[in-house]
């Protein structure tokens, strides 16, 4: 049932109200004391469990609602309720990072006179996917809902998917090839595109003839209005049990504490000062089709982070350094920022009591304008913003991690997330129709290392602490290849005391079509894209696609001879190339070639994470297990580790105690006799430094980061003792 | 309030605490006393008498040396005053062509030397690999951590630090 408003809502005059409040008294919405919650923490407590509770089923509900395997295999969704400001109290598990990003949604439609047009009643629906407005990228399609209350604005239900097509210049949803706003696909700019909780005709319309699998969308809007309206209700029923000042004075409560729990944590867990680290990323597509050319066609990244913890447990991130954004797809907007961080702190500090909006507030990020963190241009795109993101807040779970080290919560230390490039794909399906989708069983990338044990193998993707890859069966009822190989790629973790988690690999063939355009994104060409940590290695992640065109695969199949169903472990000639005769390629960077057809093989290979510690450190007998297991190779054993296997009766690899102190010893000799002072190491640098005899890519790096960064140039300066500007020719 | 063994602390810091005891303490609430202990372990770890202040790496620790405040390897070796950057006194092994990366990612795809080089910053004396930077050539060694040892210890810990002649 409809409840229509009594008067206007002035919820604007709220949110600056609101806002002008935590600027008074530093704390959320002026809630200076939890009267509630101390009144009766059993209740309060209880309230919020509920509130989780109603996020949670209306998600599962809803995945079963979608047709996207991104939604129902891999679980690319995330529900929240929200103030009447627009500050998540709530949120259920999945991608969390956009928790925040519908917080901005709300507060840009309500900053914008919503209220007067197109007006904010019950039964409305919001949509966006508008990453300066408030999302991370086109394929994240957010959709909000008011909840009324005897007359009120009580709250929003919101809920987004991660859309596997979103109508770009390339097939999928992360549209590698976007350059500008205008080729990255179907915008909704935070419209309303239903009423009376239903959908608008004309909006399902534009979504039918603008993508290129219109059920994936339309049908993920559907999911997202039944999860809306289902917290929706809830929230209602609640409110009539407890009453509506009730309602409203909790749910502030909620957040004011979730704030303090923040801070409490930092104090807890960490130690204060300043941290810092870097990564950085590499994109090579000169002489590609199709990119117009509107920048440089072969850039290098650096991402410098400085972390401060502050005395009183504040987070303070500062990206000052940074590149300028570019005509690519991996700029990324405040919004994605602000999700990145929320994500990275919900899986690092708030593992437990009141995850809401108040955890963000307790931090704060210097994004400097005019770099990919923060461009001075709307109409740069973010299609692919993960690319650069992912390092990024790889680098601050190594930045929290040395503050756990230092602390003493070992467990907690976690060498971080990696990219994990994902394969996008349309064109004709194996029934003949047109279609478009991006592949997720990029979700499961692997792990960083911990402080105390391996990482994760194929199970861990930031921007969703339940990564899944989904089942292959799944996947190929919805595309024209077909699975011939999927397999963990044996050292892709890094290596270290702890190894990084170990990637898997897919190898495919190309069936039933003529027409299957393939195009990947977020793999890091000539750089990692990821680091170690306390001596582990980063883990390999500059790898290049392999595939061939027009293979024998079908006539080896019906002679029953053996096929290839991963690259194998010899870097300078692959299985493919062993096995199998036809046109072979190995392409660098973003995989964008002509179409492929039916008799073709494919391969992809993800990520795995940065390994911790020192490698003669590693533990020989788990190392055993890993070699007879394909995450290492004995090769990499002995080589990088210094671990000397013996085979027992069976051929199975079992340590050598005593070889393996004896070689260690050697190695370690080796290691001391080769290394030379850091400073000597400087003084023959310098010159190199002070000639700028430097790779173009490199050395526009620094001219860039140069002109952006004061801080920069002065840090360079120092450090190499040279005029940075000079040096690099700057002005 | 939670609290562990030193025992336990000492399993849980060398990877040997089994994992499903690993598992409850990574899912309970933490334990407040956790620094001391933690300190404790490692003190009894090294071979050395100088008091741990403030573990920074897997063995690195700034401790009270006399009158000074150093960085000090778990073997003995000091790489000088904290609040300096440890590397600029460690050694290193750059690898920066395709022989030596080889070394280290035998089976995978190279990133290129004219991009980016593996950095290995290393004790001299006891060889042991302390840190590991990917980085551009050129780019400046990271300064990792500058702590805020003074305020932990009197604001976060209550414990203010005696008060050292050298070394801040
Ligand atoms: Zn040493």
């Amino acid at each position: 049932m409809l409840d229509k408003p009594a008067s206007a809502l002035r919820i604007r005059e709220r949110l600056i109200e609101s806002e002008r409040l935590m600027d008074e008294t530093g704390c959320y919405d002026g809630i200076t004391e939890l009267k509630l919650r101390n009144q009766d923490p059993l209740k309060f407590e209880t309230l919020h469990t509920k509130l989780r509770a109603y996020c949670v089923s209306a998600r599962e509900m809803a995945r079963r609602i979608s047709a996207s395997p991104g939604v129902r295999e891999v679980g690319e969704m995330v529900v929240a309720i929200y103030t009447p400001e627009g500050d998540a109290i709530a949120l259920s598990n999945g991608i969390m990072v956009h928790v925040h990003t519908m917080s901005r949604f709300i507060k840009w439609m309500i900053r914008n006179g919503y209220e007067e047009n197109p007006q904010i009643r019950d039964g409305d629906v919001f949509a966006n996917n508008d990453a300066f407005i408030g999302t991370v990228q086109v394929p994240d399609v957010m959709d909000v809902m008011p909840i009324f209350h005897s007359g009120r604005l009580v709250g929003w239900a919101g809920a987004v998917c991660h859309e596997l097509e979103a109508g770009g210049i390339t097939p999928g949803g992360d549209v590698a090839l976007a350059q500008e706003r205008f080729t990255e696909g179907l915008f909704v700019c935070a419209e309303k595109v239903g009423e009376n909780d239903e959908l608008r005709r004309d909006y399902v319309i534009r979504c039918e003839r603008n993508l290129r699998m219109p059920i994936y969308w339309v049908l993920d809007e559907k999911a997202k209005v039944a999860s809306c309206i289902d917290m929706r209700e809830s929230v209602k029923a609640l409110i009539d049990e407890i009453g509506l000042d009730y309602w409203m004075q909790v749910s502030k409560e909620f957040i004011e504490e979730g704030r303090r729990a923040q801070l409490a944590r930092t104090r807890q867990l960490t130690v204060p000062g300043i941290y810092r680290g870097h990564t950085f990323y590499g994109h090579v597509t000169a002489g590609k089709p199709g990119y117009q050319p509107l920048g440089d066609p072969d850039w290098l990244y650096n991402i410098p982070i400085e972390m401060e913890i502050t005395a009183d447990g504040k987070i303070v991130m500062d990206f000052e350094g940074t590149q300028p954004w570019g005509y690519h797809s991996m700029n990324c907007t405040p919004a994605g920022m602000d999700g990145g961080m929320f994500v990275t702190l919900t899986q690092h500090m708030n593992f437990e009591g009141l995850v809401n909006d108040g955890a963000w507030m307790a931090t704060e990020l210097k994004l400097p304008t005019g770099t990919w963190t923060n461009p001075d241009n709307e109409m740069v795109a973010t299609a692919t913003s993960w690319a650069l993101l992912l390092p990024a807040y790889g680098v601050f779970q190594r930045l929290l991690s040395r503050s756990f080290i230092a602390r003493g919560f070992v467990e907690e230390a976690f060498v971080g997330q990696v990219n994990s490039p994902m394969i996008e794909m349309g064109g004709q399906s194996q029934y003949g129709t047109p279609f478009g989708m991006a592949h997720f069983e990029c979700a499961a990338a692997g792990s960083g290392a911990l402080a105390i044990k391996d990482g994760l193998d194929t199970a861990y993707v930031g921007w969703n602490p339940e990564s899944d890859m989904g089942n292959i069966e799944i996947w190929e009822q919805n595309m024209p290849m077909l699975y011939i190989g999927r397999s963990i790629v044996p050292n892709s973790g890094g290596a270290g005391k702890y190894r990084g988690g170990c990637s898997f690999l897919s190898t495919w063939l190309v069936s039933k079509t003529d027409h299957l355009r393939l195009v990947t994104s977020e793999h890091s060409s000539r750089v990692f894209d990821n680091g170690g940590l306390c001596g582990g290695y980063p883990a390999p992640t500059c790898q290049k696609h392999r595939a061939v065109r027009d293979s024998n695969i079908f006539d080896l199949a019906e002679n029953r001879a053996p096929l290839a169903h991963h690259t194998g472990t010899n870097p300078y000639r692959s299985e493919l190339e062993v096995r199998l005769e036809g046109e072979h390629v190995t392409l660098e960077g973003p995989y964008i070639t002509a179409p492929h057809k039916t008799g073709d093989v494919f391969t992809h290979s993800y990520n795995g994470g940065g390994g911790y510690g020192d490698v003669l450190e590693r533990d020989p007998v788990k190392t055993a297990w890993d070699v007879e297991n394909g995450f290492l190779t004995w090769e990499a054993a002995e080589g990088i580790f210094g671990i000397v296997l013996d085979e027992d009766e069976e051929g199975f690899p079992v340590a050598n105690l005593e070889a393996t102190k004896r070689h260690r010893a050697g190695m370690r000799a080796k290691r001391l006799a080769r290394a030379k002072p850091v400073s000597e190491w400087m003084a023959k640098e310098r010159e190199r430094v002070t000639a700028a005899d430097f790779a173009p890519e490199v050395k526009k790096m620094y001219a860039s980061a140069i002109r952006l960064s004061p801080r920069f140039t002065k840090d360079f300066s120092t450090f190499w003792d040279v005029d940075a500007k000079s040096t690099f020719g700057v002005e | 309030m939670t609290s562990y063994s030193k025992e336990v602390i000492a399993d849980l810091v060398a990877g040997t605490l089994p994992w499903p005891q690993t598992r409850r303490v990574m899912s309970a609430y933490k334990d407040d006393d956790r620094f001391f202990k933690y300190v404790s372990v490692l003190q009894d770890r090294v071979g050395w008498s100088d008091p741990i202040l403030l573990p920074v790496g897997d063995h690195l620790f700034i401790c009270q040396s006399g009158e000074e405040r150093v960085t000090k390897c778990e073997c003995g070796h000091s790489f000088g005053d904290y609040r300096r950057n440890w590397k600029l006194k460690a050694a290193i092994i750059v690898r920066d062509n395709e022989e030596l990366l080889r070394e280290i990612y035998p089976n995978s795809d190279l990133p290129d030397p004219e991009w980016m080089e593996i950095r290995e910053f290393i004790c001299p004396k006891c060889g042991t690999l302390h840190e590991v930077e990917a980085a551009a050539p050129g780019y400046p060694i990271v300064h990792d951590f500058e702590p805020d040892l003074e305020g932990f210890y009197r604001d976060w810990l209550g414990k203010p630090l005696e008060p050292s002649s050298k070394g801040g």
